[in-house]
């Protein structure tokens, strides 16, 4: 299954937009932070992951997914909620801290949640993992159709929550793709590490397809998942993929990933203008046409980040807010 | 990474509690072989907030164990080390990490010794940061301590400043039992988390000692208001005390310093000289620690309050991410003061 | 007399950092190769060491802005 033309030049928006938005989500980030390095202070507190090179694996899933589906992604999501369509201003917001954020600043960077198009996302590893398979769930229950995508790392698939919710999906033939994204690192530690068989393997244990994709490549991404949405679309039950990506810089901002050997780091390839390269040799939209998309995109992000950066912030006491859905009686209280 | 020279008992040196922690550990770990550390960026990376820098270097890959993301799994492959004579330290990076495994923590490694009869001994340390203030938003904010405190078999501290956090920390790695070291992470000692809380730094003798469990430390007397609280709110306390001096208020601050067992007679005599509380805690206000100090009041003799109880604490809502919900959400100095103050101007 | 330089190879790029604390007070009798003092890169803790035996001098305290090469201090003899 190949991407057509204009889901090609979809998934190169898609990957350009988030990094965009991640390169102006760094600089952003660094206000008030040097020479102190002090994660409480600047714009944009706390802690941050960025997708740097890990885009393709967003677009290649998220390019078969529509409306009625559900996506859950971990503590690094911004590639996938952009994938995914997630309103990229109230996403600036919410990074931001700013009322008109997602959550109204309740959530922050790891906790996005976007319920138009059915998105989520936790910090806690493979949290993902339940949730996902229980929206898959509900849509086997209501008879509605749509399937559920829950991203983890590959340090994700060692948690306890991996195997039983892949056991769950499976007995129960629940609509839903484990996707793992092997960027190789958890923090510091190697998947050869960690791993002793990788995850796309332990398929076989729930008797469900399980695929791996070699090359940080969009287009072969893109030919798996099609492959594995599809088995889930016919009500076959879940599958796993797992996708080779890189994640060009350190776990989080901040971090220098000192454990890394250089010349790892310095042979890994941005996939990026690869894709843009090939999407011009193939002639598959023009030099003008590119330039006009990547200006687009340029304003689009720019136009989120000064959203992000002019809203306000919510007052202090809204903190005490929606901790519980208004019940019958009106107003929740704590 | 450098190796330290041999002590020879030279000036007093002021270190960090993350540095005093881990001076603890390796003197520990040097003594008794049996000791060893594992969990997740331990070896290689030194640790997330650089608990464990060297220890790999020194000790090797099989005392210091760099773990999968798989907390359900080495908390109980640690408690059957212990129990097989063992003496591990596990670390958790984060106090919101302990929801995958706190089946482990609690059904087993804190009632094995109990439920066996006293056949099997769990002496496992865990390592554990907690608390917010730095926008790390509600799963990686939380303290949490009140939930472990509530389960019988586990022995809490939470240091204040490094002096008490290698005392403290020698303490543990002795203990036979499951005991957590908890250190805010805002005091750790680290630049990227706040240099704010310099009052954490402390100066460190060279040798070995330890704290005793179940010692509560007077950091500063006072005669009018008692202000209880542990690990960063003992800061918030000092500088409140600061705050109320200057206006004539006499603060006593009194740092609980293990949360199990408590020294519950060390916050009755403070009460009994003030006749005023106020309770600081980090951590959310249901039924919390602030409520355990209170009900030790209440219980003991509350006739020696000459004024209500206050709690400052967290309110019963997630930790919020934004700046300003944050900042309205924890602890700190100003709102301390005026829990005393408020505590100076009605009676019962 | 020595110098306390911060070392060109403590950190890998131009960036500046900050003296987060002294370990050891001003007038202290300190040991070469003993930790004396802790330095923040962005998010790494770094360590600096006594580059002599004698009497510590700081002549940046904690919270200073520092590069690499900066003279922070100096060891006199004793």
């Amino acid at each position: 299954m190949n991407p057509t033309p204009k889901q090609r030049i979809w998934m190169y928006e898609a990957m350009l937009k988030s990094r965009l938005f991640d390169e102006a989500v760094f600089a952003a980030y660094w206000e008030g932070k040097k020479p102190l390095f002090h994660m409480g202070k600047g714009p944009l507190p706390g802690e941050m992951h960025q997708s740097f090179g890990q885009e393709p694996t967003a677009v290649g899933v998220c390019a078969h997914l529509g409306p009625d589906d559900a996506v859950g992604a971990g503590h690094r999501p911004h590639h996938v909620a952009i994938a995914r369509g997630v309103d990229l201003k109230r996403m600036a917001a919410e990074l931001f801290g700013k009322k008109t954020g997602l959550s109204g600043g309740r959530g922050g960077h790891m906790h996005l949640y976007d319920n138009r198009v059915n998105f989520f996302s936790s910090g806690i590893i493979a949290e993902g993992m339940g949730p996902g398979a229980g929206m898959a769930l509900a849509r086997k229950m209501q008879k509605k159709p749509g399937i559920a995508v829950a991203f983890n790392g590959d340090g994700a698939v060692n948690q306890g929550a991996f195997h039983e919710v892949m056991n769950m999906a499976a007995l129960w033939k629940l609509p839903f793709i484990c996707v793992i994204e092997d960027n190789k690192y958890a923090v510091s530690v190697t998947t050869r590490e960690s791993t002793v068989v990788q995850a796309w393997q332990r398929a076989a244990a729930y008797d469900c397809p399980g695929e791996y994709v070699k090359g940080n490549d969009p287009d072969l991404i893109f030919a798996a998942a099609g492959r594995a949405i599809q088995h889930a679309r016919d009500g076959k039950g879940p599958a796993i993929l797992e996708l080779e990506t890189e994640r060009l810089h350190g776990h989080f901002i901040g971090d220098s990933a000192g454990y890394r050997a250089k010349e790892e780091v310095a042979a890994q390839q941005d996939p990026l203008p690869l894709y843009r390269k090939r999407l011009l040799d193939e002639q598959v939209l023009s030099a003008a046409d590119l330039a006009s998309l990547e200006s687009q995109v340029k304003q689009e992000v720019g136009a989120a980040m000064e959203y992000g950066r002019e809203s306000e912030y919510p007052a202090p006491q809204e903190a005490l807010e929606r901790v519980f859905a208004r019940g019958p009686t009106g107003r929740a209280k704590i | 990474m450098t190796q330290q020279a041999p002590d020879t008992g030279g000036s007093a040196r002021t270190l960090t509690m993350a540095r005093a922690g881990r001076e603890a550990v390796i003197a520990e770990m040097r003594k008794d072989p049996n000791i060893f550390v594992i969990g997740e960026d331990v070896a290689k990376l030194g640790g997330v907030f650089g608990t464990t820098v060297g220890m790999a270097e020194e000790f090797g890959a099989g005392r210091v164990i760099d773990t999968p993301i798989s907390e359900t799994g080495f908390i109980g492959i640690a408690t059957g080390a212990a129990m097989a004579g063992m003496r591990p330290i596990v670390e958790i990076a984060f106090v919101d990490f302990i929801g995958v495994c706190f089946n482990a923590i609690f059904n087993f490694a804190a009632k094995t010794h109990y439920m066996s009869g006293g056949q099997f001994k769990v002496p496992m340390t865990l390592m554990i940061g907690y608390g917010g203030g730095y926008n790390d938003a509600a799963q990686h904010s939380q303290c949490l301590v009140a939930t472990l405190a509530h389960v019988p078999g586990i022995r809490i501290v939470t240091p204040a400043d490094a002096y008490d956090a290698k005392g403290l920390m020698h303490s543990c790695l002795q203990d036979d039992n499951l005991t957590i070291w908890m250190v805010h992470k805002a005091i750790w000692g680290l630049g990227w988390l706040g240099t704010a809380i310099k009052t954490a730094m402390a100066t460190v003798p060279e040798e070995p000692y330890a704290i005793p469990f179940g010692k509560a430390r007077i950091w500063r007397e006072g005669n009018d208001v008692t202000l209880v609280g542990y690990g960063i709110t003992v800061h918030h306390a000092l500088q409140a005390a600061e705050k109320l001096a200057a206006e004539g208020i006499s603060a006593e601050v009194l740092d609980l310093r293990t949360i199990v067992p408590m020294d519950r007679e060390a916050i009755m005599k403070s009460v009994r000289k003030t006749g005023r509380v106020v309770v600081a805690d980090e951590d959310y206000m249901n039924c919390g620690v602030t409520a355990e100090v209170l009900a030790t009041i209440a219980e003991r003799d509350p006739r020696v309050l000459t004024a209500p109880a206050i709690r400052v604490a967290n309110p019963d809502i997630p930790v919020p991410f934004s700046r300003p919900m944050e900042n309205f959400a924890l602890p700190d100095a100003d709102k301390i003061v005026a829990a005393a103050k408020t505590t100076l101007q009605s009676s019962c | 007399m020595t110098d306390i330089t911060v070392p060109q190879d403590l950190w890998d790029n131009d960036d500046e950092g900050v003296i987060f604390a002294w370990i050891y007070a001003d007038g202290a009798v300190v040991e070469q190769g003993r930790l004396i003092a802790e330095l923040t890169v962005e998010k790494a803790q770094l360590e600096l060491i006594a580059p002599a035996s004698g009497r510590l001098r700081i002549l940046a305290p904690a919270e200073t802005i520092v590069r690499k090469g900066t003279v922070i201090g100096r060891i006199e003899p004793l």
